[in-house]
């Protein structure tokens, strides 16, 4: 810094500027977002044979939500039987709160709103939606996975998708509208 | 509006000469009092222009115009020395009042005058007298262009980036109807600063989608200085700086003011803004006092392109000012409070959950929606609070002392389209920033052709990132800064130079949660910038300029920083806290003419920008609601390079030609390919007919035409498909100033901006990956004095 002379205006400045530097202190700063946007980190498929016998759940899980890290490999793979209908729910979770989140409520409570769509790869293999919302549209959260006798391996993707301004039909077979979840579920045969 | 050469004693009267004094051999002294003819009160800060034909310098064939100027004191006084012993003309222009020229003759002796200026008519075109000295002399070297207060009444009530998007070198980022953002020679945002009033505008301008906050009815005149300007404004003003003059609070006369309408037909938008002002103001301990407030106000619906309304694009506005001043002898003071608020819709097929989710809302046909006013998700509200207090000290032979201090607050809330029930009034994005700047400016008397500027500036900056989403972490930011700049004036040739010395902090806060993880840091940056220019004059109305500039840039704490969709795009952003600063390298060279009838400006630059920050495409980011086109803020070297043209010509009284043409090319210079977001080529041409009639006033009808070219220069990393076709738009416009308009006095005018209603979808608009641009729009334009 230059010197300056005590009548020079530039003291003047100096002086101005230590109150401005001061007064920054009136605006705190602090990064702090409430991590309350609609984050899920886990998608959990639970799939229960009619003929009865042990629920198959497999799972999902993105560590950092929305952030850049990719998924992680999906946890259990189900290895489904031929020739048996499977019961199934999907639920949305938000586990990096303390206590986990569940988003699936949400999902449910505004019903209007979302639809989960289930895109099969693989033969032999049928997925159908069994809930609707109050405008008797399907919402997705329960369906029906059928496995037939020439059932082979393939994958489930599993699209929650959130209609704001788009509106929601019935007859809709993939998202018209903002899509919250996107992620492909592998599944195998049992030999 | 033009100075008319007026005839003396009808708006001029010249008092006696009182007394002949002594002669000093052949230099005079002209010195004199400027009074209101309404009042006889002495009018302060009149500028005093004499000029006269000097005499021949050696060696050269041809005469040149010389020129002394000042402005007078508290006392209405002025006093020019070292006058050549012969005739001189006179000018004498103060706000408010007619301009008037008149010759003097200093022949025979020295003269002291009184000059008596006549209240203006049409107090509302007059054009700024300016105060600032420094950037009138930028002007001769650097690339500027200025839209008075006329020229802005013919865009008012639009935003600040449409209303100089016409101006050669301009071009705007646009969301809409509702954001535009200036964008000069190629580059925008933290790279193009934006004076408000003396004082520098901090309101986020990183984002491009983060519109100038500032209510365009204040501006006086809006002046573009293309090219850096870091000397005297600092490193964000790399790019070019847009500076937005408010007039002086008045000092002489009662309340008056004026109200002027707007009516668009496009968005159905209205605009209403209120000014009142005046000098009679009695205040305890400070005596007489002058005051300005206005109030604006601007609401409009859904914009429309020509087949189908953009759903949610209207926005609401409501801005209101309170300026004091106070001129007295040492000099003048002003303190002004004013609050910008807006709360504007986002195109809702432009908020996308992932890539597939954009893919699809850019094959499919826009929705059609009904035309309404409502404001849904997504939106924004912004609100920008300033306070600004001003000290303007008159020192002997045209020195100056300039103070600015400006607390700033900004308060930016982004709300998304949807979120977990409980928040869903929660912003996803909520941004607080406070900044506190002072600036220092002295402007040192004139001394042997020396005339110069040094300054301060120091700024104090904290942001808080609240909200439901991390867009940016908090930070702290602490600037200062010292500068001079000195101009020599040597016969035809001008020479000046600036040199200025950075110093910038900015420490970030930490933040962890299980999604995002962004560390502390804090990094300084220190750094020079500097600029030589000269400006030859070759004969009357002609020179030639030309300038080299070094300036450099800090990475903003979201070129650093940034985490997070950008939903318009879907484009995952990532920042890069190692990311160095950029630093720009470049020369250029203008001419100009200013003839009677023609007037022509031509400007050529390149610049080298070394370590050039921009967001370069990566993989594609995956995440559990998708993928995202992925893009990280990474650094090149860049060239930016371009021409620009400025043409009037005027082939009979009544009849106005104007052509502006402007060419950018942005390379970056390491692989060849073309910079991401140049403007595309563009030309504007138009032709007005003028009159006058008592009934009318001054008339004006008016024809032009946009003509964009296609921008073949697209970076082939893009991941969409551009729109960069060319287009071709109809402009009517027609109007007068000074009418009579139930038995009063005003400006109407009427402007068809996209007459034939064509279809097109601009290179620049953020929303062209889904729908059309604006078709026709009528707009209806009254201000009334009163």
């Amino acid at each position: 810094m230059p010197k300056f002379t005590s009548r020079h205006p530039f003291t003047l400045g100096a002086a101005f500027g230590t109150a401005a530097l001061l007064l920054a202190a009136c605006g705190d700063s602090s990064t702090a977002p409430g991590g309350e946007s609609e984050v899920i980190s886990r998608v959990t498929l639970t799939l229960t044979p009619s003929n009865g016998g042990a629920a198959l759940t497999t799972y999902i899980d993105d560590s950092d939500g929305n952030g850049p890290t990719a998924p992680s490999a999906q946890v259990a793979i189900p290895a489904l039987a031929r020739n048996v209908m499977y019961t199934g729910t999907v639920k949305f979770e938000n586990r990096l709160k303390s206590p986990a989140e569940d988003i699936t409520a949400e999902v449910s409570a505004e019903a209007n709103e979302h639809r989960v769509f289930y895109t099969v790869t693989g033969t032999g293999v049928t997925v159908t939606t069994t809930d609707v919302d109050g405008s008797n549209r399907p919402l997705g959260l329960r369906f029906t996975k059928a496995v037939g006798a020439t059932a082979t391996a393939g994958s489930t993707r599993v699209v929650l998708c959130h209609y704001d301004g788009a509106p929601k039909t019935a007859a809709a077979t993939s998202c018209t509208g903002e899509t919250d979840i996107d992620i492909a579920f592998a599944y195998t045969i049992a030999p | 509006m033009r100075p008319a050469r007026l005839a003396l004693g009808i708006l001029m009267s010249w008092g006696a000469v009182l007394h002949a004094q002594e002669t000093h051999g052949d230099l005079r002294h002209l010195h004199g009092v400027v009074e209101s003819a309404a009042t006889g009160r002495p009018v302060r800060d009149a500028e005093v222009v004499v000029t006269w034909t000097a005499a021949r310098a050696a060696g050269s064939t041809s005469a040149r115009a010389a020129t002394a100027r000042q402005r007078t004191d508290g006392h209405g006084r002025f006093d020019l020395r070292d006058l050549p012993a012969q005739l001189v003309t006179l000018r004498v222009r103060a706000l408010g009042y007619a301009p008037s020229v008149g010759d003097v003759d200093l022949r025979g002796a020295d003269r002291l005058l009184t000059v008596h200026l006549e209240v203006a008519t049409t107090v509302l075109q007059e054009v700024a007298v300016r105060a600032d000295t420094a950037r009138e002399r930028l002007a001769r070297v650097a690339a500027t262009s200025t839209l008075d207060a006329a020229a802005l009444a013919a865009t008012r009530g639009q935003t600040l980036g449409e209303t100089i998007k016409n101006l050669p070198g301009v071009a705007v980022v646009q969301f809409g109807p509702s954001i535009a953002k200036p964008v000069i020679r190629g580059l925008n945002s933290q790279r193009v600063l934006v004076m408000n009033g003396g004082l520098r505008q901090e309101d986020q301008q990183w984002g491009t989608e983060h519109a100038p906050n500032i209510d365009s009815f204040e501006a006086n005149a809006v002046t573009v200085v293309r090219g850096a300007a870091t000397v005297l404004y600092g490193p964000d003003a790399l790019g070019g700086v847009v500076k937005v003059d408010h007039a002086a609070v008045p000092d002489t006369g009662h309340l008056r003011g004026d109200v002027a309408l707007n009516a668009f037909s496009n968005s159905r938008q209205g605009a209403l803004s209120i000014g009142v002002e005046g000098a009679d103001l009695s205040l305890p301990s400070l005596g007489r006092t002058g005051y300005r407030l206005r109030v604006t106000t601007r609401a409009a619906g859904n914009g429309a392109a020509p087949d189908y309304y953009l759903s949610n694009t209207g926005f609401r506005e409501l801005n209101g000012s309170l300026a004091l001043g106070v001129a007295r002898d040492w000099g003048r003071a002003e303190l002004s409070l004013s609050r910008f608020s807006t709360e504007l819709g986002v195109l809702r097929q432009a908020h996308v959950g992932n890539a597939n989710d954009l893919q699809r809302a850019m094959t499919t046909e826009p929705r059609d929606s009904a035309f309404s006013y409502a404001i849904g998700r997504p939106n924004q509200r912004v609100a920008h609070t300033t306070m600004r207090a001003r000290l303007l000290r008159q020192l002997p032979r045209d020195g100056q002392l300039d103070v600015v201090y400006g607390l700033q607050f900004n308060h930016r809330r982004e709300y998304d389209n949807h979120g977990p029930l409980r928040f869903r009034n929660e912003p996803a994005f909520n941004l607080k920033l406070f900044t506190n700047s002072l600036d220092v400016r002295y402007t040192h008397a004139r001394w042997r052709g020396w005339r110069g500027t040094i300054g301060s500036s120091a700024i104090a900056q904290g942001n808080q990132t609240l909200g439901k989403a991390f867009l940016i972490p908090g930070f702290d930011l602490w600037q200062g800064a010292v500068y001079a700049q000195e101009e020599l004036a040597v016969g035809r040739l001008s020479v000046m130079a600036g040199i200025r010395g950075d110093a910038i902090s900015q420490a970030t806060i930490a933040f962890a949660d299980a999604g995002i993880r962004s560390p502390a840091g804090t990094k300084a940056w220190r750094n020079g910038s500097g600029s030589v220019g000269a400006a030859y004059l070759l004969r009357d109305g002609l020179d030639v300029s030309v300038r080299v500039a070094r300036a450099w840039r800090p990475p903003t704490v979201n070129e650093r920083y940034a985490q997070g969709v950008h939903h318009g795009t879907a484009q995952y952003e990532l920042g890069d806290a190692s990311l160095g600063a950029e630093v720009s390298q470049g020369m250029e060279g203008a001419v100009r003419y200013r003839g009677r009838a023609l007037q022509l400006e031509a400007a050529a630059y390149s610049n080298a920008v070394d370590r050039f920050i921009y967001l370069r495409p990566t993989a594609p980011v995956q995440t559990i609601r998708g993928a995202f086109p992925g893009f990280a803020y990474a650094q090149t070297d860049a060239r930016l390079r371009g021409v620009e043209l400025a043409t009037s010509w005027s082939p009979h009284a009544r009849v106005q030609l104007l052509a502006n043409g402007t060419l950018v090319r942005g390379t970056n210079r390491v692989d060849g390919d073309p910079l991401f977001d140049m403007p595309a080529d563009r030309a504007t041409m138009s032709a007005r007919w003028l009159g006058d009639a008592a009934s009318r006033g001054r008339w004006y009808l008016g024809a032009g035409t946009l003509l964009v070219r296609q921008q073949d220069g697209v970076p082939s990393g893009t991941v969409y498909t551009l729109p960069t076709a060319g287009y071709a738009l109809l402009h009517l416009e027609a109007g007068t100033t000074g009418a009579r308009l139930l038995g009063r006095r005003a400006d109407v005018s009427l402007t068809v901006n996209n007459a034939l209603d064509t279809r097109y979808r601009d290179y620049l608009s953020r929303y062209r990956l889904f729908v059309n641009d604006a078709g026709r729009d009528v707009v209806f334009r009254v201000t009334m004095p009163f």
